[in-house]
Formats: C-alpha cells, sequence, structure tokens
C-alpha cells in the first residue's frame, strides 16, 4: 500500500506551499531524485553522448543509456525498441506520419482521442495520405465494442487509440482492439500518454506495435517522451526527424540510415530529460506500480464520490468503472468550470483544470464540448484532500 | 463587462509595474474583441468574477451567491459608474487647473481642495503691509500675493472688484510675498513698496500686473520705466536704496511662518483661501460676514 502523506515530502513544490495538486493529467509534480538527476547532469558531466570520447561525453553515454535501459524495462520493452522523443506528441506524430501507407491508407480511431493523436491522423487525411475512420463510442466515452470488427478491416492499415483517457480516465478495450486488428493485420499504436503513469503497461503482454508516452506525466522532466516499437515495426516506418547521428553514412546521392532508435533521434538529444525520466522510472518502480494502480483505484472512486455527493454535478464518462484511474471530469450546475476551477484555487488552493482538455471532439461527443473540470490525482494524494475538494466544491455548487 | 474597467485600470497600473502589462494585454484584447462583436476568449473576466466571488465568500456565502447570480448586471453597473466617475474625475482636474476649485467658477467644495493643505494655514498676527479700505472695520482680509506670480494677477481683477465694492465695509491689506522662481519678484515688491511711499501705489500695482510679462523679460529696466511714466515721487532714490526690504522680509517671514506655499492666499477674518478662485471665496466669505453682523 502507498502512504501519500510519506511520499508528497519527496515533492518540493508540495513541501513549499500548501497546494492541492489536483492536476496530474496536465503535468505531474517532481520528485526530488529526478531533479537530483536533472542537477547532476548540468552540474557534474554535460557532455554529449555518443560523439566525443572524453570523460564527460563517456558519463553522459553511460547515464543516456542506462536511462534507456531503466525506462524501457519499466514498460517491459527491449532497449533498442525505446526512441526518445520530446513528448507523447512528437511520438505520435512519428508514427504517425512515418507510416508506410503504400499497401493499405486506412487509420482507424476515435473520437475519444487527445488532439495529439487526431490531429496529425487528420494531417494525413488532408494531404491524401491516409483515410480515417472512427470506430463507434457512446456518450459515456465507453466503445460500441461490437462494432470493432466492422471498422478494423483489411483495408486498415494503422489503428491508433488511447490506453487510457485523459477526459475521463477510462481505458480502452485494448485487447480486443489489438486482437482485432492483429487478425486484419493491422498495426496498432497506443497512446500511453495518460495509461503508462497510472497503471502497470507492459508492453510485451499489451501486445501493440507501438507505444507513446510523455515524462512529464510520470514524474519525469518536460521535453521527454518516448515511442517504444516492436524491432519490425520501427523497421517499417520511414525517417522522421533527420540529421547527425541518424545516418550510417552520407554520400550526395545516397544515405545508410541507422536502425532504431538512433534512426529516429535526429541532433543532440535531451540527455538532462531522457536521465531525468530514468530517475522517474527508478521511484515508480520502488514504490511499485501495482501498488500505483491500487492506489488510483482507490482514490478515483473516493474521487467520484465525492463530487457526486455535491447536487447538480454530473460526472462523464461511467462514473463507477473499474477501468477508471483516479481521474474525474465534471461540471457543477449553474457554475461556469472555469469559475469551478478558479474558485477552488482561491478557496482552497486545489489546482484543477478546465477546459476540453485538448480534446474537442471527445468533449464534443461526451456532452462537454463548452467544457468541464478536471481533478486527476496521482500517488501523492491523501484522502484528507480529496475531503477538503468536496467541502470546497459544496460551496460552489451553493452559488447556483 | 468587467474587461472595459480592467484595461483602465491595468493600463495605468502598467505605467508604473510592467507586472500588469500582461494583464493589460489581455484585458485589450478583450476589449477587442467585445467591441467589434466577437466573445472574449482570454478568461479576465472569469477571472475577475472567480477572484471576486472567492473573497465575498470568504465573508458571506449568501452574498457570493447573489453576486454570482447577478454578476453580469452587476459588472454593467459597475462599468457605468467606473466611466461615469472617469469622466466626472477629469472635469474636476480639469476645473481645479483651470479656476482653482473642481466645480468651476461657481466655487462650493471642492475635494481636491485638500490637497493644498489649507489646514496647516494660520492667521497672521499682524496687519503690517500695504493697507485699503476702512480700518475700523471688523471684517479684515489678508492677502499674501507676488506682483510676478501669473495667479495673482490673475485674481487682480477680482482683488479690485472687492475694493470698490466693499472698500468701506472692509480692511483690505496687502503682505508682499515674492516667490524666488517668479523673475524679478522681490525687486518688483520693493518697487511697489517704493510706489507706496510716492503715493502712486494701486496705478503702479495695476501696472505691474499689465506689464508682467515685459517686468519679467526687463527686471529693473521695466520697473524704473512704469515708475518714471507714473512720475512717483521719489521712486529712483528709494528703489536704488532698496529701502524697503527689511519691510518686505518681515512679512516674507511672515507668510512662511503662516504656512503660505502659493499665491494669492487670503485670509478672511484668518480663513484661507488659496488659489486663482480664492477670490470668489473671500467674496462669499464676506458675504456671510456682513449678513450675519
Amino acid at each position: 500500500m502507498i502512504d501519500p502523506e510519506k511520499i508528497s515530502k519527496d515533492f518540493p513544490v508540495l513541501q513549499s506551499q500548501p497546494i492541492i495538486y489536483f492536476d496530474s493529467a496536465c503535468t505531474t509534480l517532481k520528485p526530488r531524485a529526478v531533479i537530483e538527476a536533472e542537477r547532476q547532469y548540468y552540474e557534474e558531466y554535460s557532455g554529449c553522448a555518443g560523439r566525443s570520447a572524453h570523460r564527460l561525453a563517456k558519463r553522459t553515454s553511460e547515464q543516456f543509456e542506462s536511462a534507456r535501459e531503466r525506462t524501457a524495462k519499466f514498460v517491459n520493452a527491449k532497449t533498442e525498441e525505446l526512441i526518445y522523443t520530446k513528448n507523447a506528441t512528437e511520438a505520435l506524430n512519428l508514427v504517425i506520419r512515418s507510416f508506410n501507407y503504400s499497401k493499405r491508407n486506412k487509420i482507424v480511431t476515435t473520437v475519444l482521442e487527445h488532439h495529439s493523436a487526431l490531429l496529425p491522423i487528420m494531417e494525413q487525411r488532408r494531404r491524401g495520405a491516409a483515410k480515417m475512420e472512427l470506430m463507434k463510442t457512446n456518450s459515456d466515452g465507453t466503445f460500441d465494442e461490437s462494432s470493432l470488427s466492422s471498422t478494423i478491416d483489411r483495408e486498415t492499415a494503422l489503428v491508433v487509440v488511447h490506453h487510457t483517457t485523459n477526459t475521463t480516465g477510462m481505458r480502452a478495450p485494448l485487447e480486443k482492439i489489438i486482437k482485432i486488428a492483429h487478425d486484419n493485420g493491422a498495426a496498432v499504436l497506443v497512446d500511453g500518454a495518460q495509461g503508462v503513469p497510472h497503471s502497470c503497461v507492459d508492453f510485451r503482454k499489451l501486445g501493440a506495435d507501438f507505444l507513446a508516452f510523455s515524462g512529464h506525466k510520470m514524474l519525469g522532466p518536460t521535453g521527454i517522451g518516448c515511442l517504444v516499437g516492436k524491432s519490425e515495426a520501427l523497421a517499417e516506418l520511414d525517417t522522421f526527424i533527420v540529421g547527425g547521428e541518424t545516418i550510417e553514412t552520407v554520400k550526395l546521392d545516397s544515405v545508410k540510415w541507422k536502425k532504431a532508435p538512433k534512426k529516429f533521434e535526429a541532433g543532440i538529444q535531451n540527455y538532462a530529460g531522457a536521465i531525468g525520466l530514468g530517475a522517474a522510472c527508478d521511484y515508480l518502480s520502488k514504490i511499485g506500480m501495482n501498488n500505483v494502480e491500487e492506489h488510483e483505484k482507490k482514490m478515483g472512486k473516493k474521487l467520484v464520490e465525492a463530487i457526486q455527493s455535491i447536487s447538480g454535478s454530473k460526472v462523464y464518462g461511467v462514473p463507477a468503472s473499474e477501468k477508471r484511474c483516479a481521474l474525474a471530469s465534471f461540471n457543477l450546475s449553474g457554475v461556469p468550470p472555469h469559475q469551478v476551477a478558479l474558485m477552488c484555487d482561491s478557496l482552497s488552493g486545489i489546482a484543477l483544470r478546465s477546459g476540453v482538455f485538448c480534446a474537442e471532439p471527445a468533449a464534443e461527443s461526451m456532452g462537454f464540448g463548452k467544457g468541464a473540470v478536471r481533478a486527476s490525482l496521482y500517488l501523492y494524494n491523501t484522502e484528507k484532500e480529496v475531503e477538503t475538494f468536496r467541502e470546497t466544491l459544496g460551496k460552489i455548487a451553493k452559488l447556483a | 463587462m468587467l474587461c472595459f474597467v480592467a484595461l483602465f485600470v491595468l493600463a495605468f497600473l502598467s505605467l508604473f509595474s510592467a507586472k500588469y502589462r500582461p494583464l493589460a494585454a489581455r484585458a485589450f484584447d478583450c476589449v477587442t474583441k467585445k467591441v467589434t462583436l466577437r466573445p472574449c476568449d482570454t478568461g479576465l473576466d472569469d477571472e475577475i468574477k472567480a477572484a471576486s466571488i472567492a473573497g465575498i465568500m470568504k465573508l458571506s456565502p449568501s452574498a457570493a451567491g447573489f453576486l454570482n447570480r447577478h454578476f453580469e448586471a452587476f459588472s454593467i453597473a459597475m462599468t457605468i459608474i467606473f466611466f461615469a466617475s472617469l469622466i466626472f474625475t477629469a472635469q474636476g482636474v480639469y476645473n481645479f487647473v483651470v479656476y482653482g476649485n473642481c466645480n468651476g467658477p461657481e466655487g462650493g467644495f471642492c475635494i481636491y481642495n485638500g490637497l493644498q493643505n489649507k489646514a496647516f494655514l494660520k492667521a497672521p498676527g499682524s496687519l503690517d503691509g500695504i493697507t485699503a479700505g476702512n480700518a475700523s472695520s471688523k471684517i479684515v482680509v489678508i492677502e499674501f500675493g507676488c506682483y510676478s506670480c501669473p495667479y495673482t494677477k490673475e485674481a487682480e481683477g477680482k482683488v479690485q472688484s472687492l475694493l470698490s465694492k466693499y472698500g468701506d465695509r472692509v480692511y483690505f491689506v496687502f503682505k508682499p510675498f515674492p516667490i524666488p522662481t517668479h523673475p524679478y519678484s522681490m525687486e518688483a515688491a520693493l518697487a511697489a513698496s517704493c510706489a507706496n511711499e510716492g503715493g502712486n501705489y494701486w496705478e503702479y500695482r495695476e501696472a505691474l500686473f499689465a506689464n508682467q510679462t515685459a517686468v519679467h523679460d526687463g527686471g529693473d529696466v521695466a520697473l524704473l520705466g512704469i515708475a518714471h511714466q507714473l512720475n512717483v515721487s521719489g521712486f529712483d532714490a528709494c528703489y536704488a536704496s532698496k529701502k524697503f526690504e527689511a519691510f518686505i522680509r518681515q512679512t516674507e517671514k511672515e507668510g512662511q511662518d503662516c504656512g503660505i506655499y502659493g499665491t494669492p492666499t487670503f485670509f478672511v477674518n484668518g480663513k484661507p483661501f488659496v488659489g486663482t478662485n480664492a477670490g470668489n471665496e473671500t467674496e462669499a466669505e464676506i458675504e456671510k460676514l456682513l449678513a450675519s453682523q
């Protein structure tokens, strides 16, 4: 079991000010271990990896590759299957834009996706490179699983789907989707930005071809993300951003590209970010992702109960879903969402997000196109904080 | 609606502190969108609303509820009040600068009079000075003035009308108070005192104010020229010897002790009136005193 009171002591932001941080789906707070790892890089050995031969460069290479190994291990992937990107958005763009649509050109996705997944697909459609088709979903954010087979067919090149949505915190039926996709010869790209930080994600067990996630949503630094891909799937991808370190040889009339991951890591990398993310993976592994997931389920249940205890509240998605992490989007009748979020901050120092959470079509499909409030918790949040949140919401609800 | 008020307030604050500039820019963006009939999407209105209601909620939840339900009407009312206040304030400042009273030539209570620190003014203890009117009158008007001061000059017309209207019922004392920043103020005071000795004070005084610019430019030459035109007896010797310097230093010192900070300053039976509109206020006070006799 997790002791969030004890864990919160590892987070300088929580120790420096009275704040209840319920915006972890946007970005999480950073523990001292991560800050220290980045500090060490900048203060003790800030060289560049894989190029120079001096001691700083060697130590940078060692730490950078060690971080890659630990981060890959965190999601049970092979080291060479992990490509560093600047965030999940870039990882999603990398696959969607570099995928080979010459034989099949249909991309299947859902309306529930984050703009970071949806927009690259729409761009491929605009350029005429691929078609886009949506899996059927319901207004409560669940999938119409009976229609999956008819949507994912032999024309499908790529299925792009979330692990856990950032709007309701609910999980997609990945096992089923991946099986149908593979049965039809399609590849699957999973947006793990919300899933990897909050649940046990095992890339091998998952069976997807690609998995994208961000460092800053899992206690790591901003500016670092990962694409994990099966070696054979990565080999099929075209180049994305090219430059130094991506090639074996260059002649003016020909280029021999390196294999993944180097093929996709052009230029000097975000070493500090990668090393910081490695430290974040170590921190989470030490606590145990099983424990994190268990804490999330418990807190998610309490969070939804707290919101539902307020008269005039509406929680989006399936409130009692077992597949929900500690995240809930909601509205209070008669009080605009921005006002709710701002007042929670003013009254009780509760940090929330309001709006459509970079998922406008998803928000519209679930009935909150004009916005909602989102509370997203993590391993440092306590039941006492949820109770304060409930009391504050109660006061705000009386304004209507 | 509050973004209109916010723009004015934040733009003003931005003159003094850079931290308000991003907020002012958001308010400007919001105002621009509203006047072009587009929705304001800066979120500034929401932030102001949330902060206001949260602040009031800590004091009174029911008042916060009322404000929340009627916030748009409240915003419109606040905006109208703000701009009306702004217009009235600008009008008042204009009147204060031009007439010395925020109500304009009519006079009356003016909140800016407090800026003049009249509370610190003390009535002079003596009646030494250049005098006119009824010496036995119980109503005494004392003017501290500077012959080189444009405001003393501006009030002179009123002074003359008071003398002709109340000369038989009021005792008038003029105490020279040369302001050092005005050119040849001391010299003009010396010259006027010499003219007083020569028996041509009021003509000389009238000519001094009428030729104030010439005195500013010409100094001694202009002062002597006026005296020669008026054939003031014994002027040259009096002026050359600075005969009345001690007297002027005395009235100057007396004015400083009284806390005089600008000319003209009038005292009507010890009650001070300052500025170009002070003549009108002096007249009103005289009328009041005469009525009570």
